[in-house]
């Protein structure tokens, strides 16, 4: 009856050395590989163990974390959520197409404060990263500008404007015609409203017919001889003009005419309300479904075929009816890129830009589009970058204390507590190795913080053993044997292994919860920690000592670090 | 062999209640010295390829005179690199400030093979409303720590009633918690002062860590207080005091291990990691005497009082 549960247990041993052995290639896989080299070698077969990294945080392997905050302020309250979804579906597609492995991209949100967590791991050139993700390529269909009505007062204050400049020209003209035709540059220089010629004496050179408004033409060319001042005021869209046709000539057949004027501008409507030049429509990129590279059929120069979605297309029909005729103007972050006329109303949601592409200008054109302008402003507001060799010599030098580590403690294991320590560090090794595994598989984050955390938690997944083992020496100082005190030992342990655990499990949630990827790594490397060397010291190291136990080791005092019944307080080696 | 423990108390309450007060009044006079984290604000570590290190004067005058930052620091580092802090900054202004201090260091004559060139190890810029929100977050997450431990152990303890009530021992563990933690802050603010060691964000995971620790101690003592309550049915100081006893090795045993394991990332674990691995041996170190010489000592004094 015993010997059966020995047996059980010697079985189970077998089985948890096993999973130990496979955690331990696992995560080491140099033990299997190498061996299993030279068989190869041998056979010339081909068997090994893909190796697998662990998953290093931006301090381990250099990378930056970049905080975006978003300007939601132009968008409803009820929209802002989604809005800030969009913006790191965005950021996603754009550092995808970056070709960083394993981003970490993520919206949080602190009261008002909307923001983007963008994680790029190993990225070298973290500049142009920065670069890349904010750019906002920010697309826009505007509309020609319409003109305001002037109010009833503007309008008065305009035609009582117009009608002083008019008395002024009148005045002015009156001047010119009562002196002699030398003065007319001095007065022209004095009181001409033109800037392009006041300063020349009114001079305008030599034209031909059709480069000015077609009152001065047909004064300067029909209605004046040379050497005339007009007697009258020519009324054009600039104003009144007083002239004076200088000469006359033919050049390549044509007649062509010096003239100088004296111009007294007027006003009109859009100098008072300007026209804007372009209006805002609900139309842009975010309606945008798709971009391509087409050519142009016949000319054959490439452009770039948008493709809206429902709502775009349904606003794109809207537009295209609303303005027949008149131009439509496509911008890219501000800038203009294409201005076509709009021929009929345009329905199905498609539009067509044709600039004057390059290929590699529309192919980036519709690969930006694509990946999608942002729904609201970015700016960066927090930036941590950590160089690779930095990175580097953290993770060798954690590593190598967690060695230091798991190595001082073995010790200090094995030389207090001798055989039951033995199998302390065997469970420690075990559980070590369980880990590990455990973060590579789940792929968990190794930062810096988090593999002192796993440093921390072999302490801590020492004292279970700790526990157990001055609960059994106790036990044994009490009188019991050796296979009743193991058990005594591990039963009235648990209690306090449990309630302890359970304090740090739930600081750890709350670490947890305090969102900051370094501390979080930390809490999760602990937390695991924690629970598998609950699993490990009450089953692991339990059964190896149910296992290795004899009747026969009760007498020997030495392995349990035990006074021998007579005399002597220390064992002897 | 039995220490007298509990019969000591007043001992052990004279060296914590210097030690508490010693804390409270570095806290008080210089506080603690806040990381890039909390107080927003750009740190820049660089090192130089092919070149020597530029004086740290002047390159703080550079960044002083040429960009108008404030709270400019620029320190050096390890062997070859610098640090330098100032407000939180553009990442345009970052670029110009490198080849600012690029141009420093240029050699127009140094061979292809060996041009200098100054490297980028780590660059933080932290905008001010995030540390703002972190301190916030960190008081929040010590304050729920808190709340949930007591919770905890008066829920794990409801049985026990006599002669101490159940909510009383969670009371005690949580005062032995502040007492670690007060110790150990005090302790940086003072290193604060004297080293400018700085505390950052995984501090607060430090600080959150020791809770969980000294707790966990706490409690382990407690355990057989609990048990040995049902056992003898003496005096409750003797009880308390047997219990201390019979766990006396275990605290220390598992205290030490612990502490080896922390050591090695203290002393082999790098400079980034090193407040943080400090905090934790203050924290454990702390944690470990607090719930031998205090928290079991105030349960008898509580008792006592009651008694009264």
């Amino acid at each position: 009856m015993k010997l059966s549960i020995t047996a059980k247990v010697r079985l189970w041993i077998l089985a948890v050395f096993l999973v130990a052995i496979t955690a331990g290639t696992y995560v080491y896989p140099v033990i299997f590989n190498t061996p299993a080299g030279w068989f190869n070698k041998v056979t010339g077969q081909h068997i090994g163990i893909k190796p697998t990294d662990f998953r290093l945080g931006l301090d381990l392997q250099g990378g930056t974390h970049l905080v975006y905050q978003a300007d939601v302020s132009k968008i409803a309250a009820g929209e802002r959520s989604s809005a800030i979804d969009g913006v790191r579906d965005v950021i996603e597609r754009r550092v995808n197409a970056f070709g960083v492995s394993e981003p970490l991209i993520q919206t949080s949100g602190s009261g008002d404060n909307y923001r983007v967590v963008v994680e790029l791991a190993g990225v070298k050139d973290v500049d142009q990263a920065i670069k890349m993700i904010g750019e906002t390529p920010l697309l826009e269909f505007k509309t020609e500008g319409v003109a305001q009505p002037l109010t009833a007062q503007e309008k008065k204050d305009l035609a009582k404007y117009n009608t002083d400049a008019k008395k002024k020209a009148q005045a002015i003209l009156k001047t010119v015609l009562n002196s002699p035709l030398d003065q007319f540059a001095t007065i022209a220089k004095e009181k001409s409203e033109d800037p392009g010629s006041a300063a020349n004496g009114g001079d305008l050179g030599f034209v031909a017919r059709g480069v000015f408004v077609p009152e001065v033409d047909q004064t300067i060319f029909d209605d004046l001889k040379p050497g005339e001042i007009s007697r009258q005021l020519v009324e054009s869209s600039y104003g009144w003009h007083i002239i004076y046709k200088v000469a006359e000539r033919e050049q390549d057949g044509q007649k062509q005419v010096q003239a100088s004027h004296i111009l007294i501008r007027k006003k009109v409507e859009s100098d008072i309300r300007p026209v804007d030049a372009w209006q805002t429509t609900a139309l842009g990129g975010k309606q945008l479904q798709r971009a391509q590279v087409v050519f142009d059929p016949n000319v054959g120069t490439p452009t770039v075929s948008l493709q809206f979605d429902n709502e775009g297309s349904k606003l794109f029909e809207e537009l295209t009816t609303a303005n027949v005729g008149k131009t439509i103007g496509i911008f890219l972050d501000n800038q203009p890129i294409s201005t076509p006329t709009v021929n009929e109303p345009i329905s199905g949601g498609q539009a067509v830009i044709s600039g004057n592409f390059s290929l590699p200008e529309a192919k980036l054109l519709a690969q930006r589009l694509n990946a999608g302008a942002l729904p609201v402003p970015i700016t960066l507001i927090s930036q941590q970058t950590v160089g690779a060799s930095l990175g580097a010599d953290s993770l060798n030098r954690s590593l190598f204390a967690g060695m230091i580590g798991l190595l001082a403690v073995s010790l200090f294991m094995l030389l207090y507590y001798r055989l039951p320590g033995l199998i302390a560090v065997i469970a420690l090794i075990i559980y070590s190795c369980l880990v590990l595994t455990i973060f590579k598989f789940f792929h968990i984050t190794l930062t810096l913080a988090g593999i002192a955390g796993f440093i921390l938690s072999i302490g801590m997944a020492v004292d279970a053993n700790v526990l157990i083992f001055e609960r059994m020496m106790e036990e044994l100082r009490r009188g019991r044997d050796l296979l009743s005190a193991t058990n005594e030992g591990f039963h009235r342990a648990w209690p306090s292994i449990r309630d302890s655990n359970v304090c740090t499990l739930i600081t750890c949630s709350i670490l947890f919860w305090f969102s900051t990827s370094l501390v979080k790594g930390f809490a999760l490397t602990l937390t695991i920690g924690v629970i598998v060397s609950m699993f490990t010291a009450v089953t692991i190291s339990r059964n190896l000592l149910r296992g290795m136990l004899t009747p026969r080791m009760d007498k020997w005092y030495f392995l349990f670090h035990r006074p021998k019944p007579v005399a002597t307080d220390k064992p002897q080696a | 062999m039995k220490l007298r423990i509990i019969q000591h108390r007043r001992w052990w309450y004279l060296i914590s209640g210097v030690l508490f007060a010693i804390g409270v009044a570095a806290l008080l006079i210089w506080g603690l010295r806040w990381g890039l984290d909390f107080t927003g604000g750009s740190s820049l570590e660089v090192d130089f390829v092919n070149a020597n290190r530029p004086d740290v004067e002047i390159v703080r005058q550079l960044i002083v005179d040429d960009f108008k930052l404030n709270d400019v620091t620029v320190q050096t580092s390890g062997d070859k690199s610098i640090i330098m802090r100032f407000e939180t900054i553009t990442d345009e202004t970052r670029q110009q400030i490198l080849t600012k201090i690029g141009e420093l260091v240029s050699d127009p004559n140094a061979p292809d093979s060996a041009v200098p060139t100054v490297n980028q190890l780590h660059f933080e810029s932290i905008g001010p409303a995030v540390g703002q929100e972190l301190r916030q977050k960190s008081i929040w997450a010590i304050a729920l720590a808190l709340i949930g431990i007591v919770s905890y152990i008066a829920w794990a303890f409801r049985k026990v009633s006599r002669p101490v009530e159940s909510w009383k021992y969670g009371t005690v563990a949580v005062i032995a918690l502040a007492h670690d933690v007060v110790i150990t802050c005090g302790m940086f603010a003072i290193a604060g002062h004297l080293f400018g060691m700085e505390v950052n964000t995984p501090f607060i995971a430090a600080v959150l860590t020791i809770l969980g620790y000294s707790v966990h101690d706490t409690i382990v003592v407690f355990d057989r207080t609990r048990e040995n309550l049902h056992r003898y049915h003496g005096d409750f100081e003797e009880t308390v005091n047997q219990s201390v006893n019979e766990t006396f090795a275990r605290s220390i045993n598992t205290t030490v291990a612990t502490l080896l394991a922390i050591v090695a990332v203290l002393i082999f674990g790098g400079e980034t990691i090193r407040p943080f691995a400090l905090a934790l041996t203050m924290g454990i170190f702390f944690g470990a005497y607090s719930s031998i010489f205090i928290a079991s000592p105030l349960l008898v004094s509580w008792q006592k009082w009651g008694k009264k």
